[in-house]
């Protein structure tokens, strides 16, 4: 699989999207290390980065079209790793099942790496669409597609991590025809349907007190009990407030995290230590850097010249802008607590050789984008 | 572009795709700029109120001393298990329980108790869980740090009453401020915080503003379950101010062992400066040891103590020198012989009346004890003749009897320095209520109350304070048992927020007396009959002290009807007094309860502790002048 690494190659190398995403990733264990300077996971991370360029480097200068064709077979070995989590092999954590722990490679969460094999499959089935409005057909396939992996991540159960799913079809559906007018229909359905589907939950009993109460403490958190449920979200606020302008500048002593006010700092709230410690200046350029990251992979899926490449990217890009937008929204308050890492920031090998394997594939698209 | 090869315009999809993603961007900055630009400040407070923690230092305690600077009371350093409540607020800490009680040998109902109590307290309160830790006890805590972050180890002082039962009701005690105390306004008004120590009986009560110090603190950096990370700063509290008291320890330990070798066991004695008003020993038995009102409240052991004092029938918790109300008998005819003089009923000159061996009144005969003739005032004094006395009643009529209650103030309290003193009762009081129920107020009363019985019950403080003042003419000073408050300097820099003034010394604050209205004739004729009393032929005869004068009078006071003085309602015995005669130094009240004569058991009490004091003293042998050759008294 290892491609011959050829001049060519290198003149096309996504230098800017390559050091975006490194940045990014170091300025994540600089936070990591704010989170938590007393204990290693900041130098776990910078190993995790290492482990994660050298997958990195083999997907750039691998072919991806080869890798698409045979997507089916990654497809099925990432559902056997889902499988495998379910068996005795898996390692329950916080009520969890949803890590794999093997002899030799160590422990991992195969649900971050299912994606991969999952975005492949998809663009491999809807890039062979020659035209015309997307079928009913077309998205039930779609659909069983992902409806391997998500069932199985259900099982785990991870409704967090199963939800970053559906960005992924959501994408490929919009990319392949879907007419506009279903794709209204779906949304005011959706504007409808979810305060409808919360009501009738709360009265038949359905949606349970915990997960009521995640919801309340987003719409009025003062009034929540803020010991219980709403203490994750009023304490990740009170984090990201106390950062104002420019940061307490890695003051440890003060520190929310440190001082375990904000739980998971270096996981799920690793946007907030970020706000703590840089301010808005440093927040407000850690989104534009995403922003950036996110505009030069749209750009590669535009400039690629094959479908199923583009469509690969564009799943991608989704997935990690929704990603984002689940994770910062909820440091911020305004969306419940749901445990999705913030990609390249949070700690956590499997996430982060994920999101690499992925710009991999953005990067070696475009290195090979004039190649036909 | 190949994207134009396929249909449903792609290109343009995927910049819907690029416009969202970057609105949601968007939106995630203004919300960042509403929480870290706009609200920043408020959510900036909101973490540092959760994070830095006020731990109050207790104060120690100003000390009580004797007079002579004898230590009373005191504080000593205790090592405490406190217990906080944040990191409690949100687990179940029924599981706790057992873990407690057997790591720090406590009852597992105290301790649900114990926690369901902090559980209830705002946050950020702690609460003692256990005192005075042994050893393992603070290793068990240390070493269970992680699993029971709540407990701490604190070095808190502990009050100490190293005298035990004897000055209890003269000291008090201290103990946890209740909420009742708290919501009440004056301590709200002095910012007391649960937990706080205040004293909750006698001079601790009383003083309780200037013993206690002012609490100091350390401000430290919590973690979110309360664990100390670090120290920011550190105001050391300010003592409290010592008090010297009026005490004189030889005397009271004197006084109590008076008591505790009388029949019952069960009484008060009072000793007394009549020149000032200064208490010098102020006993009252049974007492309590107040240690375990300190102590043990946390205890079970000590709450059983506790209850057992409550329950118990001969009422240790009762202060008898300023709480108990009996009729005072024979030693009511001190100031009502005081009071016909004043009212001219009889004068200096001439003070005889019949004794009669009793009084007719209706129907009904009520006797005197012998047979006194016509004697005057000092005899009648000295022999305790009833008869007299019903006769001097009826002549100065309850009016009479009521306007020298008035003089001598029994319808008020003596304005003691200590709490809860109960006024005496009296004709004044008991007239318009009997009145009412009996239509009028009859002359078998008035003749009753002649000899201090029926309608007049009082405290024995009340009664000494009237006595003693007749020997320094007729000034009647507030008992008091401060003395002097020792000043305390100033803590912390001056400006500072840690600065706590310095508080000067200073002494009681009502020290001039009350000026009852006598002649030098009256006075002499009155302490003329007080020495006789205590000179042979005396009812006190038996206890006269060579070379030290002492004028008194003996109270045999009627609990049961007439005659009928036996087995538990036998009568008190009562001996109020001062001397040396003519220039006194020193009024003692005895009573002892149930024990029948005053001149036998009141009056030996008395004349113990004024040996103790000629012996301390005066070494023993007691000062010239305190005696007049009997020859000399005939002259006057």
């Amino acid at each position: 699989m290892v491609a011959i690494i050829e001049k060519r190659d290198l003149r096309d190398f996504d230098w800017l999207t390559t050091i975006l995403a490194i940045s990014i990733a170091g300025f994540g264990v600089w936070q990591i290390h704010n989170a938590l300077p007393h204990e290693s996971i900041w130098t776990k991370q910078i190993v995790g980065i290492g482990i994660a360029l050298f997958a990195f480097v083999l997907i750039v200068f691998s072919d991806y079209r080869r890798i698409i064709d045979i997507a089916p077979f990654f497809y099925g070995f990432g559902l056997l790793l889902l499988a495998l989590v379910l068996t005795p092999l898996g390692v329950e954590v916080n009520g969890q099942q949803a890590w794999l722990k093997l002899p030799v490679i160590g422990q991992f969460q195969p649900s971050e790496f299912a994606k991969i094999p999952t975005v492949l499959m998809l663009a491999r089935y809807f890039g062979q669409k020659k035209g015309g409005a997307l079928t009913i057909r077309e998205t039930l396939i779609g659909a069983a597609i992902l409806a391997g992996p998500v069932g199985l991540i259900m099982l785990e159960p991870d409704a967090g991590q199963a939800i970053t799913y559906f960005p992924m079809l959501a994408a490929a559906l919009f990319l392949s025809g879907i007419k506009i007018r279903y794709v209204i229909l779906a949304t005011v359905t959706a504007a409808l349907l979810i305060p409808a589907a919360w009501i009738v939950g709360v009265k038949t009993g359905k949606i349970k007190t915990y997960q009521q109460e995640r919801i309340n403490a987003i719409i009025d958190p003062e009034s929540v009990d803020p010991r219980g449920y709403g203490y994750h979200t009023v304490q990740s606020v009170i984090t990201v407030g106390k950062g104002g302008l420019s940061g307490i500048q890695g003051d440890s002593q003060t520190s929310q995290s440190v001082l375990k006010f904000l739980p998971e700092p270096q996981t799920d709230f690793i946007f907030a230590v970020t706000a703590e410690n840089t301010g808005f200046i440093g927040c407000i350029s850690l989104l534009l850097a995403y922003a950036l990251l996110l505009s030069r992979m749209i750009a590669g899926a535009r400039e690629a010249n094959e479908r199923p490449a583009t469509l690969a990217i564009m799943c991608f890009a989704t997935a990690m802008v929704f990603q984002i937008f689940m994770n910062v929204g909820m440091a911020l308050g305004v969306l419940p607590v749901i445990g999705v890492p913030l990609p390249l920031m949070s700690a956590g090998l499997s996430a982060l050789l994920t999101t690499f394997c992925a710009i991999g594939f953005v990067v070696s698209i475009r290195m090979r984008r004039f190649v036909n | 572009m190949k994207l134009n090869n396929y249909t449903q315009n792609v290109g343009m999809r995927m910049i819907v795709i690029q416009i969202v993603a970057f609105i949601l961007l968007s939106l995630l900055g203004v919300r960042l700029y509403f929480l870290q630009i706009v609200q920043g400040d408020y959510w900036s407070g909101r973490a540092e109120n959760q994070r830095v923690r006020l731990i109050p230092i207790p104060a120690p305690r100003g000390a009580i001393l004797d007079r002579n600077g004898k230590i009373l009371v005191d504080s000593r350093p205790t090592y405490n298990v406190v217990l906080s409540n944040e990191p409690l607020k949100t687990i179940d800490v029924s599981e706790r329980v057992p873990e407690y009680a057997r790591g720090l040998n406590l009852e597992p109902d105290f301790v649900a108790e114990r926690l369901s109590l902090i559980k209830k307290q705002n946050d950020f309160e702690t609460m003692v869980l256990k005192e005075s830790a042994t050893m393992q006890d603070i290793a068990w805590v240390e070493s269970h740090n992680l699993e029971f972050p709540e407990l701490r180890i604190e070095l808190q002082p502990q009050r100490t009453y190293p005298h035990g039962k004897m000055l209890a009701h003269v000291v008090g005690y201290v103990g946890e401020i209740s909420p009742k105390q708290l919501e009440s306004d004056t301590y709200k008004a002095k910012g007391l915080r649960p937990g706080d120590i205040i004293g909750k009986n006698g001079l601790e009560q009383s003083y309780d503003e200037f013993l206690r110090g002012r609490p100091g603190y350390r401000k430290v950096l919590v973690d979110s379950r309360g664990r100390v990370q670090s120290e920011i700063e550190v105001v050391q509290p300010q003592a409290g101010q010592d008090l010297i008291s009026t005490i004189d320890l030889d005397l009271q330990i004197s006084a109590e062992q008076q008591l505790e070798a009388s029949a019952t066991k069960r009484g008060a004695l009072v000793a007394l400066d009549p020149n000032n008003g200064e208490i010098l020993a102020l006993a009252s038995a049974p007492s309590y040891d107040p240690n375990v009102f300190t102590q043990g409240s946390k205890t079970p052991e000590g709450r059983r103590q506790i209850a057992a004092y409550w329950q118990d029938e001969k009422r240790p918790l009762y202060n008898r020198a300023i709480q108990g109300q009996y009729p005072p008998g024979s030693t009511w005819k001190i100031p009502e012989s005081l009071g016909a003089l004043q009212q001219g009923v009889i004068t200096v000159k001439n003070s005889n009346l019949a004794c009669g061996g009793g009084i007719t009144i209706g129907n009904k005969f009520t006797r005197c004890m012998g047979s006194h003739g016509s004697p005057p005032l000092s005899y009648a004094i000295t022999k305790s003749c009833d008869g007299y006395y019903y006769r001097l009643a009826l002549k100065m009529k309850i009016e009479g009897l009521i306007e020298m209650i008035e003089t001598f103030d029994f319808d008020k309290r003596t304005g003691i320095d200590i709490p809860n003193e109960k006024v005496s009762q009296t004709p004044k009081s008991w007239k318009p209520i009997v009145e009412k129920r009996e239509g009028r107020w009859s002359d078998i009363r008035t003749v009753y109350a002649s000899i201090g019985q029926d309608t007049v019950v009082v405290t024995p403080i009340s009664l000494l304070r009237a006595v003693a003042s007749i020997g320094v003419k007729g000034k009647m000073y507030v008992p008091h048992l401060m003395k002097e408050f020792k000043p305390i300097g100033a803590m912390g820099e001056e400006g500072s927020q840690s600065y706590f003034a310095g508080r000067p010394g200073f002494g009681f604050d009502r020290p001039e007396p009350k000026l009852i209205p006598m002649t030098p004739e009256q006075e002499e004729v009155m302490v003329k009959g007080m020495w006789g009393v205590v000179q042979p032929g005396g009812t006190a005869g038996a206890s006269a002290i060579a070379g030290f004068d002492i004028a008194g009078k003996t109270g045999t006071a009627q609990v049961a009807a007439l005659g009928k003085d036996v087995g538990a309602k036998k009568d008190h015995a009562w001996f109020v007094s001062f001397a040396p005669a003519f220039k006194p130094e020193i009024a003692i009240i005895a009573l002892i309860e149930n024990v029948g004569f005053g001149g036998s058991h009141a009056a030996p009490a008395a004349k113990g502790v004024y040996e103790t004091y000629i012996a301390t003293r005066y070494g023993g042998v007691p000062p010239a002048g305190a005696s007049i050759e009997p020859k000399l008294i005939a002259k006057r």
